[in-house]
């Protein structure tokens, strides 16, 4: 079995699935701590339900899949915010509009073709063993620029997140700021996809976060936790699937969710009950 | 202009403003001198976070003027120089990963530094003011772990570290004891006479207002003001309710009685 693994590991696409995998997991567990605090993980989500509508589209028209879904997500994501804030919507009645739309041209993009169902089940299910050297390239550039803002930005976005309104008062661009956050995450939710698929984007997001989240300990060391988290459950479900042929997608975040657990678990065997996983699911208009 | 003019931090003239189709202030003056350390006072829901948050832009003005620094609050843009924790600052989401001094340093967060890591001097400020706020001691805690009091203290050490000119408060002593309440108004009364911050605080607790503040401000629609205490009674009458005594016995305590007890 373990040369079978010194085998895999010495094979190129199986570098790949590893290196684009866990850049990808850092990227989006940092972002997912964000998300999680700003109470907008259904945002997340909803981009990655049109991303699948900027999928079939470029399926259909031939042009590069990832970049239509990239398209997509990050006009939904803005489109989202821009309804929010002019109150032409509620944030769920936005992405409910946002997600109806998303799917149902996906769909009729699947039609017009009837030919690609194929590749679009990679999409919805991830195909990180697929992963060719330009996707590795897209993913290293893209992921790169998305990990260094957070890094340059990163005391703004904590202060943002958690304080709006005194952000903006020490002149902080805070709009500005928000557009560029939410871009990020719209870039982050589609290289996800190519790791785990649309359906389960959501939970690399978010469950590392929840999971560091669990530790109570200061914001970067919450941070450092849900990037390791994430790192450490993508390469662990990479190598299992590869040892054992199962599904790369349903093996990490089946680690992510066990990590999550154990802490939850020793948390409330140790110590005192009443400290539940925070809610992800409530969405919160913030000012910016 | 002379000078006492220019000294003006903050002064409101014939405001107005509404909230769910009810008239919340009405025709509200007052002014605010530099150093000057303010009580603003009146019954729950008579209108004194809507009047800072009408200040501060948040809430929008039907009529009147609003002048911060001597300059119309619409062209204001020096907004670093106040400081404002709101009311329900208290209540974030105790999920929140962040340390007390994780917190204060946030303050220092403004556009100057941007692209930039906060720099020894910043985080020198951010020391020197939790040791001025009494929060040193629990600087690596996490701030959701925090009792009443010791939040309370945070944010203003995060308001603080700025070293803002204007600091304003909303109800900063509510779930305080006593003499939590006590010792929260005689650090405010330090900074603002070390640091000669001018300082806006609204409370409830009418006997810090009235001795250690150097003006009230009733708030009940109307908007009444007073540095002299013995017009503060007639005032807090109209605020109150002309049921209510304002009883004044010693030189630092206030109560406000029913007046057929
Ligand atoms: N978000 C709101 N929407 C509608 N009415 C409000 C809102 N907030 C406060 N009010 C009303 O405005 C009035 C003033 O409230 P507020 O400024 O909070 O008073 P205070 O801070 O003095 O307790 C109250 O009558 C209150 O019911
Ligand atoms: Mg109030």
């Amino acid at each position: 079995m373990f040369g079978d693994l010194f085998t895999l590991l010495g094979m190129s696409f199986f570098q790949r699935a590893l290196i684009g995998g866990c850049l990808v997991s850092v990227i989006c567990a940092a972002i997912g701590l964000f998300v999680v605090l700003r109470k907008e993980s259904m945002i997340g989500d909803s981009a990655a339900h049109i991303s699948f509508g900027g999928i079939a589209v470029g399926l259909l028209l031939g042009v590069q899949p990832m970049i239509m879904a990239t398209v997509f997500s990050v006009a939904a994501i803005l489109g989202m915010d821009f309804m929010k804030k002019r109150g032409i919507a509620q944030s769920d009645s936005a992405m409910a509009i946002f997600m109806a739309m998303g799917f149902s041209v996906g769909l009729i993009a699947i039609g017009l073709s009837n030919g690609f169902s194929i590749s679009i089940m990679d999409y919805l299910f991830g195909s990180i063993l697929t992963i060719s050297g330009s996707d590795l390239a897209v993913i290293s550039v893209l992921g790169i620029a998305v990990l260094s803002a957070i890094f340059i930005l990163l005391k703004e976005f904590i202060a943002m997140t958690f304080d709006s309104i005194s952000s903006k008062m020490n002149g902080i661009p805070t709009e500005l700021l928000s557009v560029l956050f939410n871009v990020m995450m719209a870039v982050t939710v589609v290289l996800t996809i190519k790791v785990v698929g649309i359906i389960l984007v959501l939970a690399l997001m978010v469950v590392p976060s929840l999971a560091a989240l669990q530790l109570k300990t200061s914001f970067r060391k919450t941070l450092l936790a849900a990037v390791m988290f994430g790192a450490f459950s993508t390469f662990t479900g990479i190598i299992v699937s590869g040892m054992v042929d199962l599904p790369a997608a349903g093996v990490i975040v089946f680690t992510d969710v066990a990590i999550l657990l154990l802490l939850v678990a020793y948390k409330h065997l140790g110590k005192e009950p009443g400290n539940a996983v925070p809610p992800i699911k409530e969405t919160k208009t913030f000012r910016t | 202009m002379t000078s006492a003019e220019s000294e003006t931090v903050l002064e409101v003239r014939g405001l107005r403003a509404v909230r769910g189709g009810a008239v919340v202030i009405e025709n509200g003056c007052f002014r605010i001198a530099k150093g000057e350390y303010a009580g603003i006072v009146g019954p729950n829901g008579g209108g004194k976070t809507t009047l800072l948050q009408t200040i501060l832009g948040y809430h929008p003005r039907t009529e009147g003027e609003i002048f911060l620094f001597g300059q119309p609050a619409d062209r204001f843009k020096d907004w670093q120089r106040i400081a404002y924790t709101p009311q329900d600052a208290i209540h974030f989401d105790e999920q929140f990963p962040l340390t007390v001094r994780e917190l204060v340093s946030l303050g220092r967060v403004r556009r100057s530094n941007l692209l930039r890591r906060l720099n020894g001097k910043d985080w020198e400020k951010v020391d020197e003011t939790m040791e001025l706020m009494g929060v040193s001691e629990i600087s690596e805690r996490r701030i959701g772990q925090l009792s009443g009091g010791q939040k309370q203290r945070a944010f203003v050490a995060k308001a603080l570290a700025l070293d803002p000119e204007l600091l304003i408060l909303d109800e900063p002593t509510s779930g305080l004891d006593a003499s939590g309440q006590e010792s929260f108004y005689k650090v405010l009364g330090n900074i603002n006479k070390e640091r000669g911050t001018t300082i806006v605080v609204v409370s409830h607790d009418l006997a810090a207002v009235f001795c250690r503040m150097t003006q009230v401000i009733c708030v009940n629609k109307y908007i009444h003001q007073t540095g002299d205490l013995n017009v503060a009674e007639r005032l807090l009458r109209g605020a109150y309710g002309n049921h209510f005594r304002f009883v004044m016995h010693g030189d630092c305590e206030c109560c406000c009685v029913p007046e057929d007890v």
